[in-house]
């Protein structure tokens, strides 16, 4: 069976910032109740640095939040896909004949998901509508 | 008292605008002298006598016994439009000088000025980035200096690089002595070197983060390498991998899987997420705190 699954991009998305602004924890807070500076916290919700294990799993316990949900890799479709506008949606579902809810979901795409949901006619499509060449944005699997 | 002293008031020195009347002066009078030698010739033409030499510095002598038309034309053309440029850059001079005024306070610079517009502008030292003294030629005549400030934001935002140039943030014109104000500036920001909390993040650069988070990073190592607790070893026979094609998988030492086994490692969380995809569960099924 020949299956499709999604390319990750290398840095690690956090949500930290999202997350902790949603259960109003400062930033001094939550660096304080981790044990690390405040620095390390400014970065990590950068984006810019990769935590030791034991700081995601406190952080993980603090903001009460699976790992994965707090860090992840994102998919090259996703963060093409994530700064469009809703116009330029419509547009590359004109232009791809995929229609419009589809490509939506794309966006929160889980890779196992990705095969049965759509054929690689369309991925291909996609990816040329978003000027990518379709082997940067996903990895053909086969076996 | 203190708050006097510390309020330091001062205004721009009159020569300002004998200079400023100079300079546009030195660009006018010549435009205004061709255009008048224009005009005579233009109306004489082959009638000027031969070795008559171009009109002086006044053009009435000149035009004695002339057509009405050249004497008209010089007057709308050349006296009235010089005279009305130098009644409105005169008035507008001593509006400028009377409403300039800048001082020093505890934590900005603050200008006013405005002939028809009246701006404040405020100046705070930390954004301050330096200041600079200058000194034209007009200004060398009369002994008068130009204070400008730069600062950081103005540098940075500027989308039209020209209009920063026409229009300066901190500019403080005509002055005798700019080193009062410049030690003045100097000190202040000497006084407020220190960062504030809220502008700690803005300022931090990314390597003295990264040297932080380096040293966090050993520290938590350190710290909390014996607390976390794995169960890689049994998920890893039970889908039948050896610590060297786990190691292999996903691109360490094996000595690091060994250690990561016996519970003395503490692993990134990127290298986490790799063993945690090769076993095909989630970190949290792997590696909890003790």
């Amino acid at each position: 069976m020949v299956g499709i699954i999604p390319r990750f991009n290398k840095k690690l998305v956090s949500r930290i910032k999202e997350l902790r602004e949603k259960q109003k924890i400062s930033q001094q807070e939550l660096a304080k109740s981790v044990g690390v500076s405040r620095q390390t916290i400014y970065y990590l919700e950068r984006g810019m640095s990769n935590p030791s294990l034991t700081l995601s799993l406190d952080i993980s316990k603090i903001l009460n939040k699976p790992i994965e949900e707090i860090f992840y890799y994102e998919p090259f479709v996703v963060e093409f896909l994530g700064n469009k506008t809703v116009d330029e949606m419509d547009e590359i579902a004109d232009v791809t004949g995929v229609n419009l809810e589809k490509l939506l979901n794309l966006r929160k795409i889980d890779d196992n998901q990705l095969s049965t949901m759509y054929t690689e006619e369309e991925l291909k499509k996609i990816a040329e509508a978003l000027g990518v060449k379709f082997h940067i944005l996903f990895i053909k699997d086969e076996g | 008292m203190k708050n006097k002293e510390m309020a330091y008031e001062h205004f721009i020195h009159k020569d300002f605008r004998r200079k400023i009347i100079l300079k546009v002066n030195a660009i006018l009078i010549p435009i205004f002298a061709l255009l008048t030698l224009f005009f005579v010739e233009l109306s004489y033409g082959e009638h000027v006598p031969t070795g008559r030499g171009p009109p002086g510095p006044s053009p009435i002598e000149e035009i004695v016994g002339v057509p009405e038309l050249l004497f008209w034309l010089l007057l709308l053309v050349v006296v009235i439009p010089y005279l009305v440029i130098m009644i409105i850059l005169g008035v507008s001079l001593t509006i400028y000088i009377r409403n300039f005024s800048f001082e020093v306070l505890e934590n900005n610079l603050v200008i006013h000025h405005g002939v028809i517009t009246k701006t404040k502008a405020t100046i705070p030292f930390i954004q301050i980035q330096n200041i600079n003294v200058v000194s034209g030629i007009f200004d060398r005549l009369f002994k008068l200096y130009t204070v400008k400030i730069e600062t950081a934001a103005r540098s940075r935002s500027g989308s039209s690089p020209s209009l920063i140039k026409f229009n300066p943030e901190g500019h403080i014109p005509g002055l005798k002595e700019p080193n009062i104000i410049e030690d003045k500036i100097n000190e202040m920001m000497k006084k407020l070197s220190h960062v504030p909390s809220e502008l700690e993040d803005k300022l931090f650069k990314p390597e003295e983060l990264a040297f932080d988070n380096f040293i966090s990073y050993i520290l938590s190592k350190m710290r909390e390498g014996k607390e976390l607790k794995t169960n890689i070893k049994e998920l890893r026979e039970k889908m039948n991998i050896s610590s060297m094609q786990l190691a292999e998988k996903v691109g360490v030492p094996i000595q690091t899987i060994k250690y990561l086994e016996e519970g003395s490692y503490n692993p990134s969380l990127s290298l986490a997420y790799k063993i945690a995809n090769v076993l095909n569960c989630k970190v949290e099924d792997l590696f909890q705190l003790a």
